[in-house]
Formats: C-alpha cells, sequence, structure tokens
C-alpha cells in the first residue's frame, strides 16, 4: 500500500528530498477530516474545498519552514485555519443562508429530513458567531477534542476556551430562537 | 415549554410531505398515515425516522396485515426512544445523535437491554467506535451470545481501543470459534479476555493510524 | 422564555461534564432544549472527489522542486477478503464480504463502502432474489444469479452500517440467511443481519 506508508515526518523529509508525489499521502491522510472542519467554519462546502486545497499548496511551498516534521499535521492545521480566519473576513457580506443549505442539502442520507434542518437552523447559528467562538464549538463537538486537546493546538488555556464556549452557546440559544 | 428551534411547526409539518416521499407509494394509504403520524412524533423527540419508514415498507413488502405492520412499526418507535433515554444516561452527546440511537435501538431490537446500551455508550471511545459498538453488540447477541459475554466483549474491546475494523470482525470470530464446537458464550469470553489483556499492555504497536490530533502546533 | 442565557449547570452538560439525569428537575427542560442543539452538530465528512488529483497537480507546477514524476499513480485498492465470512459460506448459505473499499486514515472518517456477495443453495428453486434496508425491501429489486451445484449468487456494494435483509425464493417465500445471525422482524418471522 505505497499511498499509505510512512509517519508524516517521514513522508514531509521524503518530500522535501525530492519525492514529491508522496506530498499526495499527506493529502489523502488529512483532507477529509479538515474539510469537514473548514465547512462548518465557513459554512460552505464549496468554500472549505478551495480553502483546504490553497493550505495544501501552501503547505507545499513552505514545506521547508516546518520544522517539526513529525508534527505536521499542527502546522498544517494552523496554515487552514489562518485561511478560514480570513476567507471569513473577505466574505462577511456574502449570504450564509445559501452557504449553509449547501451544507446541509448535501446529504440527507443519515437521519433524514429533519435531521437536515436541524443541521441548517444550527449552521447558519454557528455562521453568526465570531470566529473565535466557532471555531472552539466546531473543535469539541464537530471534531470531538477535548478542551484540553484544543488548548494544546490553539496555545491557549482552557479556562478561556471554555469562557469563549460558553458565550458561544448563549448565542446560539438566542440566534436559534431568532429563526423561529 | 416550547423547546427551541427544534419543534417550530413549520418543521414539523414539512416533515409529512418527506415521509410520505420516502414511502414512496410503497405502503397503504392506513400504513403511509401511521408512518407519518409515527415518524412526525418520532422526529420532534429528536429520533431518526428512518427505522420506522423501513418498517413500514417491510411489513408491506412481506405482505404482513396491516395491523401487525402497525404494532411492528409502533414497537420500533418505542425502542427508538428506550435507545434514547439508555444513551442519554450514559453519554448525553449520543443521546442526541440519530445514528447512534438507530445503532442503539438494533441492540435493544437484537435482545440487549436499556442498561446494556447505557454501559456501551459511556465506555470512554470516540463516539464512531461507540456507535460500532452498538452495532456488534447487537450482531452478537443475534448469533445467540448471552447479554453479560456480549456487554464484556465490546465493552473490553472498546477499552482496549480496537479500531472499528476489529469491533466488526467480532461476530465473525465468534462464529468461527462456534463452528469449533464452542457455545457463543464461551467463544465470546475468550474474546474478551485477549481484550482485557491487550488493554493491560497498551495498544499493539504499529497500527499505523497517526493519532487524529497531534499536537501542540508551533504557535500561530 | 425571556431568559437568553444558559444556567451553568446546562452549560456543564452541554461540556459533557454531567448528565441530563444530574440537573435538578427545573433544569431539564432546559437541558433538553441544550442538548438538541449538540443534536444539529453535523459530523458528516465533507466528499471531495479527486481532490487530490487537483492539489498535486498545483503542486507539480511549483517551481521549487528540481525533477517532475507523475503527478499521481492510481491509486490502489486494498482487496481484503474477512476470513470471518468465509466461515458462514461452508453452510453454503451466507453475504460474504468481497473487499473493503479504500483504507487508511483518509478513509476513517469517511463512510466506508463494502462489497459483498450474498450466496443460498436452492437447488430446486426457479428464482431467488435478496431483499432488504440496502434496497427498500423490494423483493424485484436484486435478483440472485444461479452459478450451478443448486448455487445463486448477487453482489453488491453496500455501505459500512447495519443491515437487515431476507432471500425471496420463487417470488414468495422470505428465507432468512442460515448463516448469518438474525433478529425478530416484528411480523414473527426472522431478519438475517449483516454489520460491515
Amino acid at each position: 500500500m505505497r499511498l499509505e506508508t510512512g509517519s508524516d515526518g517521514e513522508i514531509v523529509r521524503a518530500v522535501l528530498a525530492g519525492d514529491r508525489d508522496r506530498f499526495a499521502i499527506l493529502v489523502e491522510r488529512y483532507r477529509d477530516r479538515y474539510a469537514r472542519y473548514a465547512a462548518r467554519m465557513l459554512g460552505s462546502a464549496d468554500e472549505a474545498e478551495d480553502a483546504v486545497q490553497d493550505a495544501f499548496v501552501r503547505a507545499y511551498d513552505q514545506l521547508g519552514q516546518c520544522k517539526e516534521p513529525d508534527k505536521f499535521v499542527g502546522w498544517f492545521f494552523l496554515i487552514l485555519r489562518n485561511r478560514c480566519f480570513a476567507e471569513r473576513r473577505r466574505n462577511r457580506t456574502s449570504a450564509p443562508i445559501e452557504a449553509a443549505e449547501a451544507v446541509a442539502a448535501a446529504d440527507r442520507t443519515d437521519g433524514g429530513a429533519e435531521s437536515a434542518d436541524r443541521r441548517r437552523a444550527l449552521q447558519l447559528a454557528l455562521l453568526e458567531l465570531t470566529p473565535d467562538q466557532r471555531e472552539v464549538f466546531v473543535l469539541k463537538h464537530v471534531e470531538g477534542l477535548s478542551y484540553g486537546e484544543i488548548a494544546e493546538r490553539l496555545s491557549t488555556s482552557v479556562p478561556s476556551l471554555k469562557m469563549r464556549m460558553h458565550r458561544a452557546y448563549d448565542r446560539l440559544r438566542e440566534q436559534l430562537r431568532e429563526q423561529r | 415549554m416550547l423547546l427551541a428551534f427544534a419543534l417550530p411547526l413549520v418543521l414539523l409539518m414539512q416533515q409529512q410531505p418527506a415521509i410520505a416521499g420516502r414511502l414512496g407509494g410503497r405502503v397503504s394509504p392506513e400504513i403511509a398515515a401511521l408512518a407519518t403520524e409515527l415518524g412526525t412524533a418520532a422526529a420532534a423527540r429528536g429520533l431518526p425516522v428512518d427505522p420506522i419508514i423501513q418498517k413500514a415498507i417491510e411489513g408491506s413488502a412481506k405482505g404482513v396485515p396491516a395491523d401487525r405492520v402497525a404494532a411492528a412499526m409502533r414497537l420500533v418507535a418505542s425502542q427508538l426512544d428506550a435507545s434514547r433515554g439508555a444513551l442519554l444516561t450514559g453519554n448525553s452527546a449520543l443521546g442526541v445523535d440519530t445514528v447512534a440511537i438507530a445503532a442503539g435501538a438494533f441492540a435493544l431490537t437484537a435482545g440487549l437491554k436499556d442498561g446494556d446500551v447505557t454501559a456501551l455508550s459511556h465506555s470512554g471511545a470516540p463516539r464512531a467506535d461507540i456507535i460500532v459498538g452498538l452495532r456488534v453488540a447487537g450482531t452478537l447477541s443475534a448469533l445467540g451470545v448471552p447479554r453479560a459475554e456480549t456487554v464484556s466483549l465490546v465493552q473490553a474491546s472498546l477499552q482496549a481501543g480496537r479500531p472499528a475494523g476489529e469491533l466488526l470482525s467480532l461476530p465473525g470470530q465468534v462464529q468461527t470459534q462456534v463452528a469449533k464446537g464452542v457455545t457463543p458464550a464461551q467463544a465470546a469470553a475468550g474474546l474478551a479476555r485477549a481484550a482485557a489483556a491487550q488493554s493491560r499492555r497498551g495498544p499493539p504497536p504499529g497500527r499505523g493510524q497517526p493519532p487524529p490530533h497531534p499536537g501542540p502546533p508551533p504557535h500561530p | 422564555m425571556s431568559e437568553r442565557e444558559f444556567h451553568p449547570l446546562v452549560k456543564q452538560l452541554l461540556d459533557g461534564d454531567v448528565t441530563l439525569a444530574d440537573l435538578p428537575a427545573e433544569l431539564r427542560a432546559e437541558g433538553e432544549e441544550a442538548l438538541l442543539i449538540l443534536g444539529a452538530v453535523d459530523r458528516r465528512p465533507v466528499q471531495l472527489g479527486d481532490f487530490t488529483a487537483r492539489v498535486m497537480a498545483q503542486v507539480v507546477e511549483r517551481p521549487r522542486r528540481t525533477f517532475w514524476r507523475r503527478v499521481l499513480e492510481p491509486r490502489e485498492i486494498r482487496v481484503s477478503v474477512r476470513p470471518w465470512l468465509l466461515v458462514p459460506a461452508l453452510a453454503a448459505a451466507a453475504a460474504l464480504v468481497l473487499w473493503l473499499g479504500r483504507s487508511g486514515p483518509a478513509a476513517s472518517s469517511s463512510p466506508a463502502l463494502v462489497t459483498v456477495r450474498f450466496v443460498l443453495s436452492a437447488p430446486d428453486a426457479h428464482a431467488v432474489s435478496v431483499a432488504g434496508t440496502f434496497n427498500q425491501w423490494n423483493a424485484n429489486a436484486t435478483p440472485l444469479v444461479r452459478t450451478g451445484d443448486g448455487l445463486w449468487t448477487a453482489t453488491l456494494t453496500l455501505p459500512a452500517g447495519e443491515h437487515q435483509y431476507a432471500f425471496v425464493v420463487d417470488g414468495a417465500r422470505w428465507v432468512p440467511d442460515p448463516a448469518a445471525p438474525a433478529v425478530d422482524d416484528g411480523f414473527g418471522r426472522r431478519n438475517s443481519v449483516l454489520t460491515l
């Protein structure tokens, strides 16, 4: 299984040594997981795909700056995160309703129409949070990370994350009530 | 109390054509009406609708009289409710997850009890693994493994951090042992001991999958 | 309904620190409302299609690397027979899993497709099909083909998950797979179970 072998660090070193094709292994390994993060952050599957694609190409370009090849994915995450935050700043005037619908309508197979409606309502509400609030919600409740893991990734403290999240809960409650 | 956003009347009304559409004229008007009623009520409680629709279609395809189809659909709805309750007790996030609720309801259909579903749901394993664990537990039960042995085996496997593929292999391993002449209970107990031993030793080396989120990254 | 903020205990519920049962009775309704938010969280993977090829097409245009090689070799598909399902096959009737679709980390969060072969020994039958949750219990949708020695087979690719099914012999007789686990179908018969 050529496409699946090697730790991240081995692959990064091989790519830097000239074996460019092996970068595809890293893309395969992380594309789906981070597309989901980006889709929930941006509210649009299409924008997410563009963001993840750009992030991978940028990571390739800057691979020499990845100081700890074994921690490639943490480094890559920060590239993607910056890209997502920038995208939200650019698109502040875009219509989030369509975006959220695109995400919710992508697949109705695993829970039916009622789940799709609720997912759409929540995605719309998420887009009304600040990016910081949205991110902590996505990392905890979509990606399933603990507060400790999120704090490590974002180099911050658990209490400050909790404060951010608890504000997000209140804001979501307010938004979802307004949508009724 | 009016629940925020989950129960707006408009959403519930949208359920009805959606359910009718999925029944697709495969059932009698009587069964379609009941499926819509039960499905709408299920959706309002945060339950998956699909199992109820499937049971309506299955009964009709098998030519079962309407009253028996109706009873079976009500049973499915009550098992979904029971699954949700059992999951909420063990793991509040899974109790609102329609995929997990459906998996728990299958386990109940296969002979497990509410307490078994609760026990499996708070094993501390990732959501996806618990859902697979619930399905595998139901399958083991359907193979004739007693409840206690089923729960011990799946719990031990989840706690040993076994990936979904290995969990899915458990029913086949039990069948292999049974083909050699042991009882399903003995087969499951043997596999549970092996999983528990692995759990004490830690996961096998060289699994090859990177951890989901290696950290810590450099500062942004 | 005038309050806008969740009670701190309800926030702990959302954080997973307490369960609904831990909340005082007067907070249960608020707790239920809060949990509906988590119930609406969309954890499904995003499907990206030929994404890797597109990234690699951009990568090869980058000047930094010194030599050009093939963009991407065709993806290998892991072919793995699941041996535990070969055992029921010996009983001459079974659903066999032939191979698992792409595996590896990228696949771990996406629904894998599994190809399954259904086999039934029914020498006297004139027609056999398989009906189940994967084909809306349609007895005409998936006919099996007679392969000799009275064996009937059909190959299907199904999503990972739990499926229930039965064979339909001569268009009328619903027969569970004798080699597979089975559950009560609610109508006094048994459904076979396939968990992938």
